[in-house]
């Protein structure tokens, strides 16, 4: 081997060598640009699905203010935890420490997060105040998150909670004015897109994809304080005469707001737990009755506008029963020889069954619809029901007399109330709204001269011999009707009774408009018993928080300051003074 | 003619007494670009890992530095040691290194990390003996090639011989498991063998011998077929087998030519498993762009052009052990680094190998620093040789012109 000829044989196998490690690195290179160049779309695209993630922006709820500015429904911000499981799991020996910081069961909770373990998001626990939150947060468990989010506070509690609603654990409106009035609380979630490393944290803002809207506040019709004096004063009838249940509602005659809503049984809507869903409904909106008596003015109306009867036309009503084709309506007492104002002051069922059969059954169902019975109101609330007033090819005799004072049809609360207002709105119906200075467009339905008229009759009632003296308000002249009627179930009726008072004050020039009804009281069942005084008190104090000016002065200038509740005692009827009855056992069958 | 013999130049410097050689600058220049590049892409691609591991943002940083300050010291030690002596010890050393990959199996001082026993319990940190073995057996294959020149270049058995040896020490690496270093060992022999001057014509005949019990050995395990196959199309599976590849090829399509700007890489934030040792690159390709894995290339080939120019240097001057060494080290660094960026970019199935300085990593970074040292040694030895040989001229230049 010649030494000389070796070190040029090296140089030679080197060079094959750097041939080899070169043409593996041109290679290299060409991978490189078909990587990053050729082929960059398809990877940026498969990075950009692994990490860019559109989030949403949280945005907080509308308040709702009650007609004078007070708070009813808040969002308050909160905090919810949540733990990645992929990530969580991976430490799962802390998973006690988390288990006992949230106040959760250990065991529990490893098992749901096992479930989850594919999974990259789960709520450990919803709604905490902030302290609490970042209580859990600073122990550092791995994959342990917080989330903002907000949760709705109802001041007023139960006392308006039926006209708000609720909204869920995500913000969503439930019931009530939440769920009406959704969207425009809600607003609009922004969404940003974000890059998230593999553990779920934002490293970067790419984006603002869409701008975050939030909820808009919104004034609702009620007045905190009139509804709390409703809300306290038909919970006290409540208790007093053992009824199962009731409503009350006050409209603005003027407008049509809704100025109270009241039921029992409430609940409290900041902690509703499992709540019989019973005592979650707007029974004022959703729950039908039989109007009873307080349908006579609606009857009379017809009967006006039928140019057939005047206030004064003579009606015989005795012997104090009725019979037709075989059914017997009777009355409480029989009065004999009244007027068609008799009918509605000593509210004759005989005399509204009478006049009933002179009117032609589409005259009155005409006039009934106009009243906007068997219709919806309008006023939007979820869940209104439209009552019943049956079509008028289907009333036979039996049925236009019974329908007459009241029975064979059912209507919500609200629908007598606008009915009422109708009235008092000088024949004009506004329908009810929910929102301040939201009023619809009022229509005529009835003549004003028979308005007034029927507001004068009404006003009979309220003072002796009338039937409603309880209704009676001091300074302030009432016009209204009782009503009582039975249970119906099943197309019978059971022995269980509806207490009803419709109302309006003061008279003279109707501002507010009260409806009160009353379920299944105990002892005395008769409206003008149960719910008149309800109705009494709460307008009582209604038109006072209302600065109405009052119609009956008279008494207020001749009564001395000390001598006042003899006045009120004089205009009322005294304790213990008969009332009559406007219901008769065994009318309907 | 024995004016250019220096194989007995160690009579000579120590006749000489204080001739010195140079350490070759562009060498250490590129070995320390390339570590500045290292440690710039470990801090960026491990913050968010030491983050999320709550161990402080900066650990694997502080960790690499550490190393790196270790293999400096190390790289220092191997540019003193006089390659005779390696030479002379070569086998023991070897014997040394056997040792260390015995005990990766040993219970309580071997420690089995991902089904894998490569490392041994060093207090705190482990040692990966294969860093270790690597140096190790190209010294000693050095010395092997040397003294068995005529025998190399000559029979098939002569050949078989140092592959053989080599083959041992992959066994025992595939037994750990670790296929990658397994592979890096024999191919990086084969390329000394080569350059020691083998014949092509029993090279190729062994290639067809050790082809089928390479691929018998690579089909063996079921996890290495799957490597296997998930890189040849990682999208096929690409949320289990493929996860790590398509994250990477992710990363690496992000960058474009000239990336997404250094710190700015998204798959480093756990999206990208071993995104600051084994895929260091892809972050880098992600961060730095094509721009970037241009520049690691160019390094490396100024590196180990660098590490062969000395080899061929030294071979040149007859000092064949030190060229050897050279050939060997540097065939070590640009086979793993190639291997390295080639399973980064999805041509190559994953190996479990380390980009070379740049990688964090502790044994990787102290050894590779190590056999720098060596081929400064080299460059050294050669360059004294120079000088002596200078010395030489000049002092019979002085005798001759004197009157």
């Amino acid at each position: 081997m010649n030494a000389r000829t070796k070190p040029a044989n090296t140089r030679t196998r080197l060079y094959a060598v750097f041939a080899v490690l070169g043409l593996a690195s041109s290679a290299l290179v060409v991978r490189a640009v078909d990587l990053q160049v050729v082929r960059k779309d398809f990877y940026q695209e498969q990075g950009d699905a692994r990490y860019l993630r559109d989030i949403d922006i949280p945005v907080s709820r509308g308040t709702i203010f009650d007609r004078n500015g007070e708070p009813l429904a808040v969002s308050t911000p909160v905090e919810s935890i949540w733990a990645n499981p992929m990530e969580l799991l991976e430490h799962a020996d802390r998973i006690g420490e988390l288990a006992r910081a949230a106040g959760l069961d250990e065991e529990s909770l490893k098992e749901r997060l096992v479930e989850r373990s594919d999974k990259e998001f789960y709520y450990i626990k919803r709604h905490l105040n902030p302290d609490d939150a970042q209580a859990i947060l600073g122990l550092g468990i791995p994959g342990v998150s917080s989330q903002r989010e907000f949760r709705r506070y109802y001041p007023s509690g139960e006392v308006i909670a039926h006209v708000l609603g609720f909204t869920n654990i995500d913000d969503a409106g439930q019931e009530g004015l939440e769920l009406a009035f959704d969207s425009w609380l809600a607003g609009e979630k922004g969404i940003k897109r974000v890059i998230r490393d593999r553990l779920g944290h934002e490293v970067e803002n790419v984006e603002l994809v869409r701008e975050a809207r939030p909820g808009k506040d919104l004034t609702i019709s009620i007045d905190r304080r009139i509804q709390y004096l409703a809300y306290r004063e038909l919970k006290a009838a409540l208790a007093e005469h053992h009824a199962s249940s009731g409503s009350m509602v006050i409209l603005d005659v003027p407008t049509g707001e809704i100025l109270a809503m009241v039921n029992q049984p409430s609940f409290n809507p900041n902690a509703r737990g499992n709540v019989d869903p019973a005592y979650r409904r707007n029974r004022a909106a959703t729950d039908v009755v039989e109007p009873g008596s307080t349908m006579k003015a609606f009857t009379i109306s017809a009967a006006l506008e039928s140019g057939k009867w005047k206030p004064h036309t003579p009606i015989d009503t005795s012997p104090g029963t009725y019979t037709l084709y075989g059914h017997t309506i009777s009355d409480v007492h029989n009065k004999g020889m009244i007027d068609v104002t008799g009918v509605i002051t000593y509210s004759s069922n005989v005399g509204a069954a009478k006049i009933a059969a002179t009117l032609g059954r589409d005259e009155m169902y005409d006039v009934f619809h106009r009243f906007g019975f068997g219709e919806v109101t309008g006023c939007g609330f979820p869940g209104e029901s439209p009552g019943n007033l049956p079509i008028a090819k289907n009333w036979g005799p039996v049925e236009q007399a019974t329908i007459a004072y009241g029975y064979g049809l059912s209507v919500t609360p609200l629908q007598l109330a606008q009915g009422y207002a109708a009235l008092a709105n000088d024949g004009r119906l506004r329908p009810p709204t929910f929102v301040k200075g939201g009023q619809a467009k009022d229509r005529a339905v009835i003549d004003p001269q028979i308005a007034t008229t029927l507001r004068g009759m009404l006003e009979t009632v309220v003072h002796p011999p009338g039937g409603g003296i309880k209704a009676a308000i001091t300074n302030y002249r009432v016009a209204g009707k009782t009503g009582t009627s039975r249970t119906a179930i099943g197309g019978g009726y059971q022995k269980k009774y509806i207490s009803l008072f419709a109302g309006m004050v003061p008279a003279t020039a109707p501002r507010l408009v009260g409806v009160v009804v009353i379920h299944d009281p105990q002892g005395a069942y008769y409206g003008a018993l149960v719910s008149a005084p309800v109705f009494s008190k709460v307008m009582d104090g209604a038109l006072r928080l209302l600065d109405v000016p009052p119609d009956d002065v008279q008494n207020w200038y001749t009564a001395s300051p000390d001598s006042g509740h003899t006045v009120r005692m004089a205009r009322q009827a005294p304790d213990g003074a008969q009332v009559e009855p406007d219901y008769a056992e065994g009318v309907p069958e | 003619m024995l004016l250019f013999d220096f194989s007995n130049d160690d009579q000579q410097a120590t006749r000489f007494g204080d001739v010195k050689g140079r350490y070759d600058l562009g060498l250490v220049v590129a070995a320390m670009l390339l570590a500045s590049l290292g440690l710039v892409m470990v801090a960026s691609s491990s913050i968010a890992i030491a983050d999320g591991q709550h161990v402080g943002a900066f650990y694997y940083l502080y960790r690499h530095v550490a190393f790196l300050a270790i293999g400096l010291v190390a790289s220092l030690v191997m540019a003193r040691i006089e390659l005779s002596w390696l030479e002379r010890n070569a086998l023991p050393l070897l014997l040394c290194g056997a040792v260390l990959l015995l005990l990766v199996f040993v219970p309580f001082i071997g420690v089995r990390v991902n089904g894998a026993r490569r490392w041994i319990r060093l207090g705190f940190v482990g040692f990966q003996s294969v860093e270790a073995v690597k140096i190790l057996l190209v010294v000693y294959m050095a010395s092997y090639l040397v003294r068995h020149r005529d025998n190399l270049q000559g029979k098939l058995l002569g050949v078989i011989k140092p592959l053989g040896i080599a083959a041992i020490f992959a066994g025992l690496l595939l037994v750990q498991p670790d296929f990658g270093s397994a592979t890096l060992l024999m191919a990086v022999t084969l390329g000394m063998v080569w350059l020691g001057g083998a014949r092509l014509r029993n090279l190729a005949l062994l290639g067809a011998l050790a082809l089928p019990v390479l691929a018998g050995a690579a089909l063996s395990q079921d996890y290495r077929v799957k490597r296997l196959t998930s890189f040849l199309d990682p999208w096929a599976d690409p949320f289990k087998d493929g996860f790590q590849l398509t994250q990477a090829l992710i990363a690496i399509g992000r960058g474009e030519w000239t990336g997404v700007g250094l710190g700015a890489s998204v798959q480093k934030l756990f999206y990208l498993p071993e995104a600051h040792t084994d895929f260091i690159l892809a972050v880098l390709a992600e961060e730095l762009g094509f721009a970037g894995i241009v520049l690691v290339l160019v390094l490396f080939a100024w590196l180990v052009g660098r590490g062969f120019a000395i080899g061929l240097r030294a071979v040149e001057q007859n000092r064949h052990f030190a060229g050897y060494c050279a050939f060997g080290v540097s065939l070590m660094l640009a086979l793993q680094a190639l291997v390295s960026i080639g399973v980064n970019l999805g041509v190559l199935p994953t190996k479990g190998l380390t980009l070379p300085l740049v990688s964090s990593g502790g044994s990787s970074v102290m050894m590779t620093c190590a056999a720098i040292g060596l081929l400064a040694r080299v460059s050294y030895e050669v360059s004294r040789a120079e000088n002596a040989m200078l010395q030489v001229i000049s002092e019979r230049q002085a005798l001759e012109v004197r009157p």
